[in-house]
């Protein structure tokens, strides 16, 4: 996917730029909110990735305020050292899409930057979705991995449908937490791994190929591929 | 400035008091010199009236009889009586001659006249008779005298004790006010010199000053209350901050130092950003702490039903309790409405859970109830049968970065406990933490006060893809 950094710290740009390339993604990097600005009106990108605090008369916010206003709907995720609630709303007011507060992990910055782009044409009113031979019926509420029928707890299903909506995307924990029990903190314990590997024990039996992957150091990815 | 306050305010009550004392006995003096020159008049006109009978009847002579035994009865403040001829010579009466300073007609009089060779004022009533005779009845004034500088004399009195008892009073006033407000300047001198355990004397009086210095002192426990819990932080951070940054900080001096093989490099640099994830995830939870504090978490807040996010709370926990072996079950009587901020309560409820998880027991048991309470405040217990916390730790242990003996080895920095307590405290509620026999048992009580009618029961809709749901700060931060 293309890339729009606006970033005016060397390190963290180098870190991200870096980071993407070496996913594949084409990055291009503006250090002031004008040449961002200018960038994000005249390129069409799959996601940017905007700083809060620019140096110069235009900070991550009025960028994004321009950007809507000009009907730009490109996905837009806030990064910002600002973590209170207050902030993250008037992040998500302007516009933005997601909000990462400073420091992050690289494994979130791309799980969530993958999760951005691709909604933008997926998140349709599909009734089933697919990974594999696995098969979740929205209307129906039912689950089938081949023939054999998966019974779930609601919230494992809702689990799974996160999972299988992001299918060859890295979920991180974080964003599992947000988006399927709609928690905002990080439990102690590692309670995301056991209710996944909870889910893993239903869907994939001895016989069947794991569907459930675990990706080091960043989350979980399912995916019907080797 | 006190001064003044005090002085102004005696010296303002004290012209109130005369004031008021004139305008009651202006009136008074006015109405009894009119009532009583008007009744004199009377008596003395009814007098000459009887008297011109007695002339008309008997004639001058009869007259001059009648005055004569009237003056020869000698009766103490007696009447002027006086009957002159045409000539003006005195024929009658207790006067020796006319005095001077009569008008001429008839008539009533008060007039400075010189009786007896002394000046004085006296009402007279002029009758002039049939051959020009002229008769004189009247008082002389001064007989009243006495009467009236009473009057005087006692207003004057009143009027001296009214100041003296003023001023008397500004300087108790004074004295007291002083004194108390000596005491609170000395007291907050104390405290501004870092005293902080010094608080105001207060009475039982319960007058205005002993209000202001009770609300003063509880102003005061609050900031001593803040600035312990502010050294303490500071220390702690230092402590818990130092730990994981000292052990990064040598695990890439030792890489620079011993320049191992790469694969070596590789997983040292990733217990490196383990490090930096713990000191990240002291971080964040203080940042967390620093945002309930400030109370603005309250504009967000919305009718819950408690026992609905406890519910959940607990069927999120439930994997990871059977993983330990660790029975934790709900226990409700149905819905528990509050006012407050959804996710923040589960993060409260979670903490909890999760520090119950952390110290009861293989096969033990972990209970989370939501109830209602007699005085119609929400509840929330949360009981397990570990160890417990031991009594003397009780009150240190919601502090921040506390962390009692038994929790040494366990992951976490002593945050968990002072989240809830915020969170409580946000929702106008407290921490309990008492003993179960034997375990621990968190009650957490709420107000529960009411936003709106009941709209959207139970927590906010989820709160997918990138809805206003708060998120933790980012990073794969576990510690919490």
């Amino acid at each position: 996917m293309k890339v729009l950094l606006v970033e005016d710290n060397e390190r963290v740009t180098r870190f991200v730029t870096r980071g993407l390339r070496e996913a594949g993604h084409t990055v291009d990097h503006a250090d002031n909110g004008r040449d961002g600005l200018f960038l994000a009106a005249s390129e069409p990108y799959d996601v940017i990735v905007m700083d809060r605090m620019l140096p110069g008369q235009i900070d991550g916010l009025a960028i994004i305020e321009a950007l809507r206003k000009s009907g730009n709907r490109v996905p837009i995720l806030i990064l910002s050292a600002l973590s209170d609630v207050n902030e993250r709303i008037r992040g998500l007011q302007a516009g933005g899409d997601d909000y990462l507060t400073k420091p992050f992990s690289f494994g979130e910055l791309l799980a969530r930057l993958d999760a951005l782009s691709r909604r933008a044409w997926a998140g349709g009113r599909e009734t089933s979705l697919e990974v594999g031979d696995l098969r979740m019926d929205l209307l129906s509420r039912k689950v089938l991995r081949g023939t054999r029928a998966i019974a779930l707890q609601p919230r494992e299903f809702k689990l799974l449908e996160y999972l299988m909506r992001h299918a060859d995307q890295v979920v991180t924990r974080t964003m599992l937490l947000e988006n399927v029990w709609d928690y905002n903190f990080d439990p102690q314990t590692n309670v995301v791994d056991v209710h996944i590997s909870k889910l893993r024990q239903k869907i994939e039996s001895e016989l069947e190929r794991p569907l459930l992957k675990t990706v080091r150091n960043a989350g979980y990815m399912l995916t019907a591929d080797d | 400035m006190i001064r003044s306050s005090a002085v102004n305010l005696a010296v303002g009550y004290v012209l109130f008091g005369i004031i008021a004392l004139v305008a009651f006995a202006a009136p008074l003096w006015y109405a009894w010199q009119v009532s009583i020159q008007e009744g004199r008049a009377e008596i003395l006109q009814e007098d000459s009236l009887r008297q011109v009978e007695v002339f008309r009847r008997d004639g001058v002579q009869g007259l001059v009889h009648f005055i004569d035994e009237r003056v020869g009865l000698q009766i103490a403040g007696e009447r002027i009586l006086l009957l002159a001829d045409p000539q003006g010579h005195t024929l009658a009466g207790n006067l020796p001659e006319w005095p001077r300073g009569i008008p001429q007609q008839s008539g009533t009089y008060t007039v400075a006249v010189e009786l007896g060779g002394r000046p004085s004022r006296a009402m007279l009533v002029r009758t002039t008779l049939p051959g020009n005779y002229s008769l004189l009845v009247g008082r002389d004034l001064s007989f009243y005298a006495p009467v009236e500088r009473r009057f005087w004399y006692g207003l004057a009195a009143a009027v001296a004790i009214i100041s003296v008892v003023g001023v008397i009073g500004a300087i108790l006033i004074r004295r007291e006010l002083l004194a108390r407000i000596q005491g609170i300047r000395q007291t907050v001198s104390a405290i501004m010199q870092g005293e902080l355990s010094h608080r105001l004397r207060t009475h039982n009086g319960g007058d205005e000053l002993d209000t202001l210095s009770q609300t003063i002192n509880r102003m005061l426990e609050q900031i001593e209350l803040l600035v312990h819990g502010i050294s303490n932080v500071s220390n702690s951070i230092a402590h818990d901050l130092r730990t994981p940054l000292a052990e990064l900080r040598s695990r890439l001096e030792e890489l620079l130092l011993t320049r191992p093989p790469t694969q070596e490099i590789f997983s040292e640099l990733e217990e490196a950003v383990a490090d930096v994830d713990r000191v990240i995830g002291i971080f964040n939870a203080l940042l967390r702490l620093a945002e309930i504090d400030t109370g603005m978490r309250r504009s967000g807040f919305v009718q819950v039903d408690l026992a609905e996010v406890a519910a959940e709370a607990v069927d999120f926990y439930v994997p990871a309790a059977e993983l330990k072996g660790i029975a934790l079950s709900f226990h409700g009587t149905g819905p528990v409405q509050i006012a407050g901020d959804p996710l923040l309560l589960a993060q409260a409820i979670g903490n909890l859970i999760d520090n119950a998880l952390k110290y009861a027991p293989a096969n033990g048991r972990v209970e989370v109830a939501a109830l209602r309470a007699d005085d119609g405040s929400a509840e929330l217990v949360i009981s397990d049968n570990g160890p417990g916390i031991p009594a003397a730790d009780k009150p240190r242990a919601a502090q921040r970065f506390f962390r009692g003996d038994a929790s040494r080895g366990t992951p976490g920095v002593g945050l968990g406990l002072s989240i809830v307590d915020a969170v409580a405290r946000l929702h106008g509620g407290f921490l309990d933490l008492a003993d179960n026999h034997p375990g621990l048992r968190a009650r957490m009580a709420i107000e529960s006060g009411r936003i709106r009618p009941v709209a959207a029961a139970g927590p906010q809709p989820p709160a997918t893809g990138n809805a206003l749901a708060p998120r933790p700060a980012g990073g794969p931060a576990r510690a919490l």
